[in-house]
């Protein structure tokens, strides 16, 4: 059963017929070339500067006569904005406006401007993230992608670029799609580069630890041999609280010879606060973890998510080094749902 | 018998062409996402042509493609690790749940198993030919794979016939 299932989800998996195609001619280039060639498409962001730059130093004048929306689709792609089609479809909940604004449907790929408005609030700011909770209902396979392009501050709109590309490299031909959003994050702050006051000189050998849970993530970052295959995981204590609402230290200790640092950002599934800790030695280099370990508990009725990160400095070198954070934190959790169906052509 | 080696200007397109399902389904096993599997698939074939192998037989070629393929995505995997601050808003998503339900449970895998489970289940490998692909000893693959399908039993329920 295992078997069948997995052959029959792989069988759907075929690159884009543009990836092969440009490996392919890529061979007169490549060859004798050491210099390692990425096509065009590889590179939007490169060109969308490149050819925005160029309108608006030649035609600043017509671009700030253009609704904000229609100037973010000739940011983002300029080569293509004249393709999208007006959908101009939209749905209201909590206080939340969402609108599909245009599609561009190409071979086995379509691509929706989304803008999400808060008609009551500041919930919608330059940080709001969908994350991963809109979903477009179609009978195919598909691979997707949600990209924000700008935030409005007079209205309090943000704007998306959703790509969906079909994963059998089949293409999207006449029929409907239905997009979903079913809530988002906003007020988001990143923390890069903090010092966090924690107390080094006297890590225990011997932390209460546990083993792995049945669920749990994470891999080796480095060295792949360090890390043994089910090292046990600290016993999350009482939260410690290190200066960042929204993320804390639940434990350090060394198992095995290894330094384990446990961080708690909580309820991840409302909050997506995630990051990680490192360390500094006295020339100022970084040291990352070797690995790290990430699983989730029930506290409450609620999914909690621990991380854990796993460095190689013995405690006779711990005072030559100091611990330091970069965390990406958000404020605000705003539910819906909110859906919209439009035709693809 | 003079021997017939093959080349890597032995018509390229058609080599991309019948290997490209093999080498970007094996980077997305690994991966779970499209963009960084479309890297992969490009440096695997951009080595390819750089490189210039010989091989003495097909099977060789397949084999020098896997290797390549299960390095790039290591080193790529890696590196995705250092910049793991970014959350890749990305999604694959099947017709079926049963299908969206395993390539989730799957990305509970750890690396080191995903390749062998997926040359032994989907391309329907021997040990042999794992052996020469990941260029490792049989026994060494045996226990890998022993390892790894007590790992999917783990990840997926004792109920699953793995």
């Amino acid at each position: 059963m295992f078997k069948e299932t997995y052959k029959s989800m792989y069988d759907k998996i075929i690159p884009d017929k543009g990836i092969v195609s440009d490996t392919i001619s890529s061979k007169r280039i490549t060859k004798g070339v050491s210099k390692r060639f990425l096509p065009l498409y590889r590179r939007p962001v490169i060109v969308s500067i490149v050819l925005v730059f160029c309108l608006m130093i030649s035609i600043p004048v017509l671009a700030a006569s253009i609704p904000t929306v229609y100037e973010l689709m000739y940011f983002v792609s300029p080569g293509v904005a004249q393709f999208f089609k007006p959908v101009q479809e939209s749905c209201e909940n909590n206080g939340i406006k969402m609108e599909v604004v245009s599609t561009y449907i190409h071979d086995n790929t379509a691509e929706i401007y989304v803008t999400i408005q808060d008609l009551t609030g500041n919930r919608v700011d330059a940080t709001t993230d969908l994350f991963d909770s809109y979903s477009i209902h179609r009978p195919f396979s598909s691979a997707s992608g949600c990209q924000r392009v700008g935030f409005d501050e007079t209205t309090n709109t943000a704007t998306f670029l959703i790509s969906i590309t079909e994963l059998d490299n089949k293409n999207i031909t006449g029929d409907k799609i239905t997009f979903s959003v079913r809530e988002f994050i906003s007020d988001k702050h990143i923390y890069d580069g903090i010092p966090l006051e924690i107390d080094l000189s006297d890590i225990s050998d011997t932390p209460d630890t546990m083993p792995p849970p049945a669920e749990y993530g994470g891999g080796r970052d480095g060295d792949y041999s360090i890390m043994k295959d089910n090292t046990p995981v600290l016993t999350p204590s009482a939260p410690v609280n290190f200066g960042i609402d929204g993320i804390s230290i639940t434990g350090i200790g060394y198992i095995d010879g290894l330094l384990h640092i446990q961080t708690f950002p909580g309820n991840i599934t409302i909050n997506d606060n995630h990051g990680y800790v490192y360390f500094k030695d006295k020339n100022g280099n970084d040291i990352m973890s070797v690995g790290s370990i990430s699983f989730n508990d029930f506290q409450n009725g609620e999914k909690v998510r621990y991380d854990e990160f796993v460095f190689d400095i013995p405690p006779s070198q711990l005072d030559h080094y100091e611990l330091y954070g970069y965390f990406v934190i958000s404020g605000m959790y705003t539910t819906g749902p909110w859906q919209i169906t439009f035709p693809l052509e | 018998m003079e021997q017939h080696l093959l080349y890597t200007d032995d018509n390229l397109e058609d080599i991309v062409v019948k290997y490209s399902n093999m080498v970007y389904r094996l980077a997305i096993s690994h991966m779970r996402n499209k963009s960084d599997a479309d890297d992969v698939f490009q440096e695997v074939f951009f080595r390819y042509i750089r490189k210039n192998p010989i091989f003495e037989s097909e099977e060789h070629r397949k084999a020098w493609l896997i290797r390549v393929t299960t390095n790039c995505c290591k080193k790529i995997y890696a590196s995705a690790w250092t910049r793991r601050v970014v959350p890749l808003d990305e999604s694959i998503v099947f017709e079926s749940k049963e299908e969206n339900g395993l390539f989730y449970d799957l990305q509970k895998l750890p690396m080191k198993y995903r390749a062998i489970i997926h040359l032994f289940y989907y391309e329907d490998m021997s040990i042999n030919e794992i052996c020469l692909a990941l260029n490792k000893k049989p026994s060494a693959v045996k226990m890998q794979l022993m390892r790894a399908r007590a790992k999917l039993k783990e990840i997926l329920g004792e109920d699953c016939h793995v």
